[in-house]
Formats: C-alpha cells, sequence, structure tokens
C-alpha cells in the first residue's frame, strides 16, 4: 500500500542519521577564496593595462618622433609589471589550507607590504615619469614648431628648455617622488577599493566570530 | 559565532534546517555551504529577533529567506544550466537517505517551486495554516488551496514510488 506524504515524512526522520548537522567552522573559505580571487583577477588585468598602455604609448611616441623619452617609459612600465607579475605568484603561493582568518589576514599582509614596496619604487618612477615625458615631448618632432616659437620669443632658457616651465615640471616631479607611497596607496584604493572593504569587513566579523 | 550561542541557539533547532536546506540543494557541499550560511545568517541577525515570535518560528523563516536567497544567486550564476534545467535530468548527489521513500519525498519537493517548497515543508512540520501564512508572508485563507494542489503535484511526481 502507498504511503501518504506526511508518513513518510514522520517515518523517515524517525532515523536520527538524516539529521546529522555538518559542521561549521569553515564558514568563510568560499567568501576568502572568492575576494582573493577576485583581487587576482584585477591585479593581472592590471599589469595587462601597463603593458599594453606603455606600448601604445611608445608606438605613439615614435610617431611623435620621441623614441627615446617613448623607450624609457616602456623598459620602466615592463619593469613594473614584471615587478607585479612576481608579486602576483608570490600571491598565489599563500597558503590556500590554512584558516580563513590567517590566510585573509596574510592577504592583508600582502598588499600592505606590495604598497610599501611599490610606494618606495614610485618614489624613483613617478619623477622620472614626468621628466621623460617632458623632456619627451619637448624635444620631439610634433613639438619642433612650438620650440621655435619659445626659443624666438623668450631668453629664459638653459638647454633649449624654458626655465620657469622646467622649474615647475622639476618640482612637480619632486613632489610626486616626496609623496609617491600616498598617492599610489590612493591609486590602489581607487582601483581595488571595494574589495578591500570586503576584506575588511569580512575580517572584522571574523575577528567578532573568534571572541 | 560562539561554541555557546551555536549549542545553545541552533543545535537544538539544527533538524529545522537541515530539513529545510536538503529541499533546496542537489548535492552534499550545497547542503553543506547553505546549512553554514543559514546558521552564520542566523547568528548575525539575532538581535533582530523580536520575542512576538517563537524563536523556532523565526529560525523556520530566516532559514527558509536564506535558502531561497542561495538558490535564485545560484540560479544567476549558472543561466546555462538554469535555462535547460530539468531536475529529474541531473543526477542527485544527495547522499543516500536510509530511508528510499524519504529520498524520493525530497527528491519530488526539489521540483517544486522555491515558495511551494517552503510551504510544503511547514506543512509537513505540521504547521499550522496560520503559522505557515505567517513565516512565508501570505494570507493564511490561500494556504489550504495550496497545499491540496502541492499535494497532488508531489502525488503525480511520486507516482507509486513510495510504498
Amino acid at each position: 500500500m502507498e504511503k501518504s506524504i506526511e508518513t513518510v515524512w514522520k517515518e523517515g526522520f524517525l532515523n536520527s542519521e538524516a539529521l546529522i548537522a555538518p559542521k561549521v567552522n569553515d564558514i568563510y573559505n568560499k567568501k576568502s577564496m572568492h575576494i582573493i580571487e577576485k583581487f587576482e583577477k584585477m591585479f593581472l588585468i592590471n599589469i595587462w593595462g601597463i603593458i599594453i598602455g606603455a606600448s601604445f604609448l611608445f608606438i605613439a611616441s615614435y610617431f611623435a618622433g620621441a623614441v627615446l623619452a617613448g623607450s624609457i617609459i616602456l623598459i620602466m612600465m615592463l619593469y613594473i609589471s614584471y615587478n607585479a607579475y612576481h608579486d602576483l605568484k608570490a600571491l598565489e603561493k599563500l597558503d590556500k589550507g590554512q584558516s580563513s582568518y590567517t590566510f585573509l589576514k596574510s592577504f592583508k599582509d600582502w598588499i600592505s607590504k606590495s604598497i610599501e614596496h611599490y610606494g618606495k619604487m614610485y618614489r624613483l618612477v613617478y619623477p622620472i615619469l614626468i621628466l621623460t615625458f617632458y623632456f619627451g615631448i619637448w624635444f620631439s618632432d610634433v613639438f619642433d614648431s612650438i620650440r621655435k616659437i619659445v626659443t624666438e620669443n623668450s631668453n629664459d632658457l638653459v638647454f633649449g628648455l624654458h626655465i620657469y616651465t622646467t622649474i615647475v615640471i622639476i618640482i612637480g616631479a619632486i613632489m610626486m617622488s616626496i609623496f609617491s607611497k600616498a598617492i599610489h596607496s590612493r591609486d590602489v584604493k581607487t582601483i581595488y577599493g571595494g574589495i578591500m572593504n570586503k576584506l575588511d569587513l569580512a575580517l572584522a566579523e571574523m575577528e567578532e566570530l573568534r571572541d | 559565532m560562539s561554541n555557546d550561542f551555536y549549542k545553545s541557539s541552533i543545535l537544538p533547532y539544527a533538524a529545522i534546517i537541515i530539513k529545510i536546506c536538503r529541499a533546496y540543494t542537489d548535492t552534499q557541499e550545497d547542503f553543506e555551504d547553505y546549512y553554514q550560511e543559514v546558521c552564520l545568517q542566523i547568528w548575525k541577525s539575532r538581535n533582530n529577533f523580536r520575542a512576538q515570535s517563537e524563536w523556532s518560528t523565526w529560525v523556520y523563516r530566516l532559514s527558509l529567506n536564506v535558502s531561497m536567497t542561495l538558490l535564485k544567486k545560484q540560479k544567476n550564476k549558472q543561466p546555462l544550466l538554469a535555462s535547460g534545467y530539468s531536475p529529474a535530468e541531473v543526477p542527485d548527489e544527495t547522499p543516500a537517505f536510509l530511508d528510499e521513500s524519504l529520498a524520493q519525498l525530497y527528491a519530488a519537493i526539489r521540483q517544486l517551486s522555491e515558495v511551494d517548497r517552503g510551504v510544503i515543508l511547514l506543512y509537513l512540520e505540521e504547521k499550522s495554516y496560520q503559522e505557515i501564512a505567517d513565516i512565508i508572508g501570505t494570507n493564511p485563507n490561500n494556504i489550504g488551496v495550496r497545499i491540496k494542489r502541492i499535494k497532488e503535484r508531489l502525488k503525480k511526481l511520486l507516482d507509486g514510488k513510495i510504498n
């Protein structure tokens, strides 16, 4: 005789094995993996963005008659991308077997170290970029006519460069060098702010869970 | 989540959560994820509990809401699977219940809509129409008719599979 669904339900749960609760010790595993995977993906896109951007700039510099400046920028950007790629590999090597909390903490440490590392690197990179841009554009073929006009109309020149403009650019480069860490930190927040907020929230929640 | 909270406020109601999560998941892995998420949400929302209802009623409501939301998210993430989704064709990876008839009943329940799954689960848990209406957020007058229809559908789906 066919049983009613009510009977099946009651009898089925008489067996206690049907009601064994799973463990709840790794609640955040998936969430933490998701945060880091998303970050890795964005980081890789960022690296490719730098490489592609620098390549376009190099091509543009070739047509503008500023190949030397374009080459310096390309080499510098490739160096940064190479470093970033190595950092990404280090991030991928983070031990995924540790607890979610420790895993996310290691990730946060990685971000802090990375900001520190790039902050130092950009202390040189930012001023070199600005000065290369400035000298590159100034002495490029496309700027030839403007250069001639300035040379004919101004006595404030040194090595063919307009003194006051050059001083302003150099001051700008020095300022960029001084504030490189803060600028880079702001850049990181602009690009990865969403993920970093999620990371902070997850860590705060986990810290509360640990109490 | 403190161990004390889990032991005192969740574990005694684990049966409710398990029964609901099983109805919304096809695999053991998903079931465990849903169970953990429900526990976490209970813990996170514990301060929202108002003593106007029983703690168990609140657990039912929260478990259903979380399970339905997770199922929706899962469907959105798998548009290809969802578009041609036919539960009957998907192998049931749920670890076999010792009771074969219960396994069959669950397989049939999983073919119902998200809301109908909730309604029938509450009915099988012997909740009154008023309680079911309160938990689902509907009119109690419609519950009886709805349950009758769901039972007919289940009967068709099971069609002699349980005995």
